[in-house]
């Protein structure tokens, strides 16, 4: 060091003079910024992609560039026609999700608790399971109308299997060892119940419930394009009708970003709230 | 010894008064488990096995002997298929926090989504007892007797192996069981670690005057610990083949020539204690 060190440096100087070279992030915030920049570079190149597909492959109708596409979604969002499709579409999607999930979980619960009650209806499970929200649109029709309850019913279809079947699991896989060890410290079945295979499930409930609402979001479409008169599903089934490429494109658009927002809410809301449960020892 | 097994069954949860009970706490006559109806296999035959108050003894034997077999019958999970399984003079009909078993893998027995502390309490929280103040101190003060107390606040993910197996201990302890029954708790842990927790086992026992069984396949831990050692012989139909008084002194060091010479000769009962041999 010569004599025209400034105070500043000196002061650095002595905080740190182990370090030859300062980092200036921690390694957490170098990879929080590491994996912004992928995802920036994933939707870069899928742009890019659409561009060159849109123009020098298909042609700008069949599939219409990023830049038609804003230009067909500024006034269909200033209408205000996009925000209440958006709206019915989440309105049918919360209401039947959260009756699924309810049924799922206690149903799961007690699926995996009472053996009897588990053999006797594992099996309709099973096979029922195999028939998608979409299958069951003609006789839900049928059955409820066209009106709101018929799409809470196949919403409700799309969310009730997934979240059962992990349900069931995760109460099923509890470690017999856990129970065992809480037996004896002296614990009541109602106990072992309550304290030890409810906790020991959430891992499993929070995946059937993250599949589920995915499953949602992909059950409410098709319901909507048969047999509505608004939401995602009805703008696509009527930009379909006019031939308005444009919109269809704004509308899968929209699906992708409500659809992904909303997991990553759902995500981050259960790994905070839930974070102890979550955590794998 | 002094025979008197008058010990009532209500006085088996009894309290912090020290337990006077004299007779043996296990005994074993003629003990028969099978597992299976079609293709019966028949895990122990013909168990005699006596287990004093306040002894610390470990069964030895090889992998698949049925050692957590016999620990799991004195436990109460398993139930006998035959023969006579007697705690305090009374048959075993399931398992209780007099008798509290210990597990290797610490993450499964724990409750991973509690902290330290709560891990401790919980078996009091089972009983309703965790809002008496007597039993609170008792759970902070197992917590100290493993040397836990500064990481009561983390969950047990954030500590280590050792700690988690300490963990066990005191939450073990905070019931005031009669009976420790460690199914070869150390058997996942580094050498290093393991010796520590033989020592801190030994000073809590020599502390708190539980019976304890301990599980294990290993001689020398086996002869660092115990006042007697159970060598069970090949399965099927495993019994004690060989008890094994262990008089030499606490804390005892592996360099011991004495130990030497009994860790030859056990080595030399595990392996003549053949499946052959067994069968005849």
């Amino acid at each position: 060091m010569t004599a025209a060190v400034s105070p500043v440096e000196t002061r650095e100087e002595q905080t740190a003079p182990s370090l030859r070279h300062r980092r200036f992030l921690t390694a957490r915030v170098r990879e929080i910024i590491r994996r912004i920049g992928f995802i920036g570079a994933s939707f870069l190149m899928a742009f890019i992609g659409w561009y060159v597909i849109s123009y020098y492959i298909t042609g700008p109708f069949l599939i219409p560039p990023p830049s038609a596409v804003l230009r067909a979604f500024f006034p269909m969002a200033e209408s205000g026609e996009l925000l209440r499709d958006i709206g019915m579409s989440l309105s049918r999607v919360a209401i039947g999700y959260v009756v699924g999930t309810a049924v799922g979980l206690v149903l799961g619960l007690f699926m995996g608790r009472v053996r009897v009650l588990h053999d006797l209806l594992d099996p309709i499970v099973q096979t029922t399971r195999f028939l998608s929200p979409t299958a069951m649109i003609p006789i839900v029709i049928i059955w409820f109308g066209i009106g709101e309850l018929a799409k809470y019913a196949l919403v409700f279809w799309g969310t009730v299997s997934l979240v059962l079947i992990n349900t069931i699991a995760g109460v099923l896989r509890t470690p017999k060892i856990r129970q065992n060890a809480a037996l004896c410290l002296g614990a009541s079945e109602a106990q072992i119940f309550r304290l030890i295979m409810l906790p020991s499930a959430v891992p499993f409930i929070v995946i059937g419930m993250r599949l589920a609402l995915a499953s949602a979001f992909v059950s409410i479409i098709p319901a909507e394009l048969l047999a509505a008169d608004s939401g995602l599903g009805y703008l696509l089934q009527q930009s379909s009708l006019l031939l308005q490429t444009d919109r269809i494109f704004v509308a899968l658009v929209v699906i992708c970003v409500v659809g992904f927002l909303t997991d990553q809410v759902f995500y981050w809301s259960t790994s905070i709230l839930l974070r102890r449960y979550l955590a794998v020892a | 010894m002094d025979m008197r097994t008058d010990a009532p069954a209500s006085e088996v949860s009894g309290r912090a008064a020290p337990r006077r009970w004299g007779g043996p706490v296990f005994s074993l006559k003629g003990l028969l488990k099978v597992f299976g109806h079609d293709k019966p296999y028949v895990a122990l035959k013909d168990v005699d096995l006596t287990i004093e108050n306040g002894e610390f003894l470990c069964l030895l034997g090889a992998s698949g002997c049925g050692k957590s077999t016999l620990l799991n019958l004195l436990a109460g999970f398993e139930k006998p298929t035959g023969g006579e399984l007697l705690y305090h003079s009374k048959p075993i009909t399931g398992p209780g926090r007099e008798r509290v078993m210990f597990f290797q893998d610490a993450n499964a027995a724990l409750l991973p989504w509690q902290t330290v502390q709560q891990n401790v309490e919980f078996g009091l929280r089972l009983q309703g007892l965790l809002h008496n103040s007597q039993w609170r101190r008792r759970a902070e003060e197992c917590l100290e007797l493993v040397g836990l107390t500064e990481h009561r606040h983390k969950v047990p993910s954030e500590i280590s192996g050792g700690m988690r197996q300490r963990l066990q201990i005191a939450r073990a302890l905070a019931v005031e069981p009669d009976v420790l029954l460690m199914d070869e708790p150390f058997a996942a842990l580094d050498a290093i670690t393991r010796r520590r927790m033989h020592e801190a086992l030994l000073d809590v026992w020599q502390r708190e005057k539980r019976t304890v069984v301990f599980v294990t396949h290993d001689i020398m831990e086996a002869l660092t610990l115990a006042d007697r050692i159970a060598m069970m012989s090949v399965g099927p139909g495993s019994r004690i083949a060989h008890l094994i008084k262990i008089d030499q002194p606490r804390p005892r060091n592996p360099g011991d020539p004495e130990l030497g010479r009994l860790f030859a000769h056990l080595e030399h009962l595990l392996h003549g204690v053949s499946p052959k041999e067994s069968m005849q």
